[in-house]
């Protein structure tokens, strides 16, 4: 294999592994919100991705919307799927000492989904493709592909918007508190709900702008989004919780890391190599790769 | 002197269910195959119970032990490593298809239970158990690839076998957790979960009576496997390497209720019984039902069944 190997296909594989890393940074950052303020893994975030790739698929096939039309209306949907996921289902389960049951919550919403999914819209692959999705930008022997170049910048807009958000606004402050500290956040008057549903709120409306890009950049099927959540959960560890920025660049490195294995090594291994990975950090950098190391008792 | 009834009442129970395959025909008649699974589902969720339900440490790769009990007895067979060429249900088989598991639980468990606490270790086992999977996938002739190995199936004659030990290993894993939890190592455990520094400055070795509860689950899970492996007679990725074998028993031990002797039992038997019923009343929809059913549980009865009578009690 190593014959083929040139400066040009090399750098294609790094390019190629930066952009698909953005994804799974995009459902981190939404992993870490949820994870760092209510201490919920959770699991479903992939299953609602793909739904939201499913619902931009949908607009697209019937109603001709094209995908970054209905960019702004999925953002809505989402934040809106995720302030009402959180209050009907995750209110209760928050305040809970035991964390397996908001772990088993998602679980069975991940169940839900998956499954409602492929009863709605048959278990077979799903793509869009309209007339840009297979054009790509040539800069000398590489090539870019268009879509999944937006896909990138989409990631990195939302995740700066993120950053600003959590950073400028009051309502972000108070999120980024109670993630340090739920009892500090609540003595000085933070309302640990109003923060929680901003959290989730936030954390889902990551997974439409997600399920946007990947809906047209690769082909998706209901069950898709469980390795997606796994994913996500690596670079999650990759980048340190707590970290908007941490998340996506964890994602990259996890992008990164796949699209190399799978030339070097093969496919199907670089799956494992992510798990290693993930493993080799969590026992000896739980804290993540860029935080420069907080120690907690 | 409750206590002398219980384990009465319990014996009874398990005498009528031995007797059951000599009064039902266990080839025509549902009721046997429904209860070697929901057998086969004490076991693994007892086993989950043990580390997470007593200990506190919540693993989500148990399928994993589950998967690496049943390509044991499927390796063992294939290669006729005794030489004996009988290895249908045989217990030295069996017994090694336990000790694999356990032996893996040890090398995982060191590392990260020393190292990792709650959620980290709950996603550090669920990275073990796809590690496991896309292993055996790509394991090539030695794991039989994403076809797995085919073992040979004429030796199958009746569910009989599979049922008592089923039944067996059932009531095994529930004794090895009552006896678990009334003894010494049971009041550590508890002790570690309640409060793990508390436990440490107590003298107790945290990280071994963690490893051990660990362990052992992964023994009695791992011989599970063996058996269902003898029912199947494809060892295979997709029958075993799937996470439906940890969420499973994780739902069942929280219904039931987790860190008690009865609540995987209770557990088990009602959502077999669910699982089952939504299989054959609503096949198409019935993994949707089971989303619902986990969600409105949670919900609603988040301790589990078995301690609404406790609840119940305390109210009044």
């Amino acid at each position: 294999m190593l014959e083929y190997l040139t400066v040009g296909l090399l750098l294609q594989l790094v390019i190629n592994g930066i952009l698909f890393g953005a994804m799974y940074g995009l459902a981190a950052i939404g992993l870490s919100l949820i994870f760092g303020t209510m201490r919920i893994v959770f699991l479903a975030q992939g299953a609602v991705i793909v739904l939201m790739a499913y619902l931009c698929y949908w607009l697209f096939t019937l109603f001709h919307i094209d995908p970054y039309v209905s960019t702004p209306l999925l953002g809505i949907i989402a934040l809106l799927l995720g302030a009402g996921l959180y209050q009907v289902l995750f209110r209760r389960a928050v305040r809970m000492e035991d964390k397996n049951i908001s772990l088993l919550i998602a679980v069975g919403l991940m169940f839900l989904l998956e499954n409602f999914m492929a009863v709605a819209w048959t278990p077979d692959p799903r793509s869009i493709s309209t007339s840009y999705t297979s054009s790509s930008i040539s800069i000398g022997t590489l090539d870019i592909s268009f879509t999944r170049l937006l896909g990138f910048a989409m990631a990195m807009l939302a995740t700066g918007a993120v950053t600003l958000f959590l950073k400028r606004t009051f309502v972000g402050k108070a999120v980024r508190a109670a993630s340090e500290d739920i009892e500090a956040a609540r003595l000085v008057g933070v309302n640990p709900h109003w923060v929680n549903t901003m959290a989730f709120a936030i954390g889902i409306g990551l997974s439409g702008i997600a399920g946007i890009a990947v809906s047209t950049t690769y082909p998706f099927d209901p069950y898709f989004g469980f390795v997606f959540s796994l994913k996500a959960m690596i670079a999650l560890a990759l980048g340190g919780l707590g970290s908007v920025s941490g998340a996506l660049l964890g994602g990259i490195i996890l992008g990164l890391l796949e699209s190399l294995a799978a030339f070097f090594i093969s496919g199907g291994w670089a799956d494992a190599i992510g798990y290693a990975v993930f493993l080799l950090v969590l026992l000896f950098r739980p804290e993540g790769l860029f935080v420069r190391s907080i120690k907690k008792a | 002197m409750r206590n002398a009834r219980s384990l009465g009442i319990a014996l009874v129970i398990i005498l009528a269910l031995v007797f059951v395959p000599f009064v039902s025909d266990s080839e025509k008649s549902y009721l046997i195959f429904f209860l070697f699974l929901t057998f086969c589902h004490i076991v693994l969720t007892q086993g989950w119970n043990l580390a997470a339900g007593y200990t506190g440490q919540i693993s989500l790769g148990n399928h994993a032990f589950f998967a690496l009990g049943a390509y044991t007895t499927a390796m063992i067979w294939r290669a006729d490593l005794f030489r004996t060429g009988h290895y249908y249900f045989d217990p030295v088989t069996m017994a090694l298809s336990g000790v694999v598991p356990a032996v893996f639980a040890l090398a995982i468990g060191i590392p990260l239970l020393g190292k990792l606490r709650g959620d980290y270790f709950a996603l550090g086992t669920l990275g073990f158990g796809e590690i496991v999977k896309v292993a055996f996938i790509k394991g090539g002739n030695f794991t039989g690839g994403p076809i797995g190995i085919m073992l040979p199936s004429s030796v199958y004659t009746t569910l009989k076998p599979h049922y008592w030990t089923a039944l067996f290993l059932a009531v095994l894993a529930t004794a090895v957790v009552y006896f678990m939890s009334r003894s010494r190592v049971g009041l550590a455990l508890v002790a570690i979960r309640e409060d793990e520094t508390a436990a440490a400055s107590s003298g107790i070795s945290v990280l071994k009576y963690k490893v051990l509860a660990f362990a052992i689950g992964a023994f009695l899970i791992g011989v599970c496997g063996s058996v269902y492996a003898y029912y199947l007679f494809q060892v295979s990725p997709d029958g075993f390497l799937i996470l439906k074998w940890t969420l499973y028993p994780i739902l069942m031990c929280v219904i039931g209720g987790s860190g008690t002797v009865i609540g995987p039992i209770v557990g088990a038997l009602v959502m077999t019984g669910v699982f089952t019923a939504a299989n054959i009343y609503l096949p198409s929809i019935h993994p949707i039902f089971s989303g619902i059913i986990i969600i409105l549980v949670m919900l609603f009865m988040p301790n589990g069944i078995v301690r609404l009578r406790e609840r119940g009690a305390q109210g009044q």
